[in-house]
């Protein structure tokens, strides 16, 4: 590191942004897997009822829902109810809930399905139906996500493995200058009988202990942005920002073993040439 | 100690270092091994701590097979040699005593040990005086006796020396013989590469002639012929 400072602080970045995309990356899936999860195992479909029809025909609406073998359940949903429910949910909005005339909300069936892609086929089924006022899915919003969140995943992951490559590629590269600075020592070690793990270990450490401060930096700057991210405005609307501590643990330790292994694989490779010379 | 049989060295592209090279060297011998350049010195002793490896033949070096020796056996090997180049590998930023303690670290002595063993070699090559000089400080023949305690740290059995007095004049070259043939009397067998008549006669000690990879000649108390 002293003979290269310039690369050697190259390669830590290098290390450092691979690293931090891929505990971002991992945190960001494990996030978006635990929100789509409870969304899949929630409400798929709202069937709002018309209530100029007798209760009668919601009855009779639901029974023939509850049929259908996609269907897992369907829960009946009073006009009280959804009161209940937008009340809680613009509860800090008062002069809103001051204007909101509650006997307009219609009554709904929610209806939950064994696969949260079936979605459209109870739409179809549905439609026509005279009961029914408005049909509103969530699958649509489900599918456009995680096609999003995998885009999203596949690149970042892509874009770590070259990052990756590049720090591999940076330190075999930092190793090979330092051993050609010191060929004039490690010939003479060979000569006196030096192993040739005895000669590897600097490099190794080298090696080692570069990767170990890039990740090491990532880590925690993943750390803090998740930290950051629970506290968000997203946070608080729309997504939930909850990833457990044992997962962000297990993920801390594959990196800094991989990082180890990293190092000790690009030291390995770094000095085969000098060592076989 | 040596033992060579029918050991040839052929260079990729087809060029013969070596060819059919049999002979053998008992513990305590002094030897000359002489002949132009090109003759195959170097050659042969790099075939003896495998830095080179026999195209044909059987090599044993100090009880070790070296031909079929694996190659991470091969620094277990070096340890039981003294290895001494014709250009002197010292360390520029180190001064003589750490190159000399540097090779005892290398091969694993305590650091007390290592303050002791060191001194007792500095006293040995006479260099009590230059002990603290850096390598650009040193004379070429202050530079070979270094070299010469370098690779005396591991208690070698044989002292292999390449030309150690090739850039040397007259009087140094004679001081570094007359330290080799110190060792040489406390036990130490050493093989001698160089093409100095002047010192080979002198000493009339066996030599073997190489001549275009052969053994041409082996003299007990030979001449430079």
């Amino acid at each position: 590191m002293r003979r290269n400072p310039l690369l050697a602080i190259a390669t830590i970045l290098a290390v450092l942004v691979s690293s931090f995309l891929v505990f971002t990356t991992l945190s960001a899936r494990a996030i978006v897997e635990n929100n789509t999860s409870r969304w899949q195992n929630g409400v798929h479909v709202v069937i709002f009822l018309d209530d100029r029809v007798t209760s009668t025909a919601h009855k009779q609406l639901q029974e023939t829902l509850e049929s259908y073998s996609e269907v897992r359940m369907v829960e009946y949903f009073s006009k009280s109810e959804a009161a209940e429910e937008f009340k809680e949910l613009f509860s800090g909005q008062q002069e809103l809930l001051d204007e909101v005339d509650f006997e307009t909300l219609p009554t709904s069936l929610r209806v939950n399905l064994n696969n949260p892609s079936d979605y459209q086929l109870i739409i179809e089924r549905m439609e026509g139906n005279a009961a029914v006022r408005e049909i509103r899915a969530s699958g649509e919003a489900i599918e456009r996500l995680l096609s999003l969140t995998n885009t999203l995943v596949f690149s970042a992951t892509t874009f770590a493995v070259l990052i990756g490559f590049a720090a591999f590629i940076l330190i075999i590269n930092t190793l090979r200058l330092t051993a050609f600075a010191r060929r004039k020592e490690i010939k003479i070690m060979k000569t006196i009988g030096a192993s040739s793990t005895y000669i590897r270990l600097p490099f190794i450490f080298e090696a080692v202990f570069e990767s170990l401060i890039g990740t090491s930096i990532a880590i925690g700057l993943g750390w803090s942005v998740i930290q950051y991210s629970k506290n968000s405005v997203i946070a608080q609307s729309i997504f939930d920002i909850s990833i457990s501590d044992s997962y962000l643990i297990n993920l801390t330790l594959f990196l800094i073993l991989s990082t180890l292994l990293f190092g000790f694989f690009a030291s390995f490779v770094g000095i085969r040439k000098v060592l076989n010379d | 100690m040596i033992k060579l049989d029918n050991v040839s060295l052929v260079f990729q592209g087809g060029s013969v270092a070596l060819s059919n090279v049999s002979t053998k060297i008992k513990e305590g011998e002094f030897v000359y091994l002489i002949g132009h350049s090109g003759s195959g010195k170097s050659s042969l002793l790099k075939l003896l701590y495998k830095e080179y490896v026999a195209t044909k033949g059987d090599i044993d070096v100090v009880g070790m097979d070296v031909t079929t020796l694996p190659k991470w056996k091969v620094p277990i090997l070096r340890r039981k040699l003294g290895i001494v180049t014709q250009e002197p590998q010292l360390l520029e930023d180190r001064t003589t005593f750490e190159n000399i303690s540097f090779a005892l670290e290398v091969l694993g002595y305590e650091e007390s040990e290592i303050e002791q063993k060191t001194s007792t070699l500095i006293e040995l090559v006479e260099l009590e005086e230059s002990m603290y000089k850096f390598p650009s400080q040193l004379s070429g023949g202050e530079q070979t006796r270094a070299c010469i305690a370098r690779a005396l740290a591991s208690n070698p059995l044989l002292l292999l020396c390449d030309e150690p007095t090739g850039n040397l004049d007259p009087t140094l070259s004679t001081q570094i013989v007359t330290l080799l043939e110190k060792i040489n009397r406390a036990g130490t067998t050493i093989v001698m590469a160089t093409h100095d008549s002047s010192i080979v006669n002198r000493r009339k000690k066996r030599v073997l002639q190489l001549h275009q990879g052969k053994l041409m000649s082996d003299v007990p108390q030979g001449r430079y012929i």
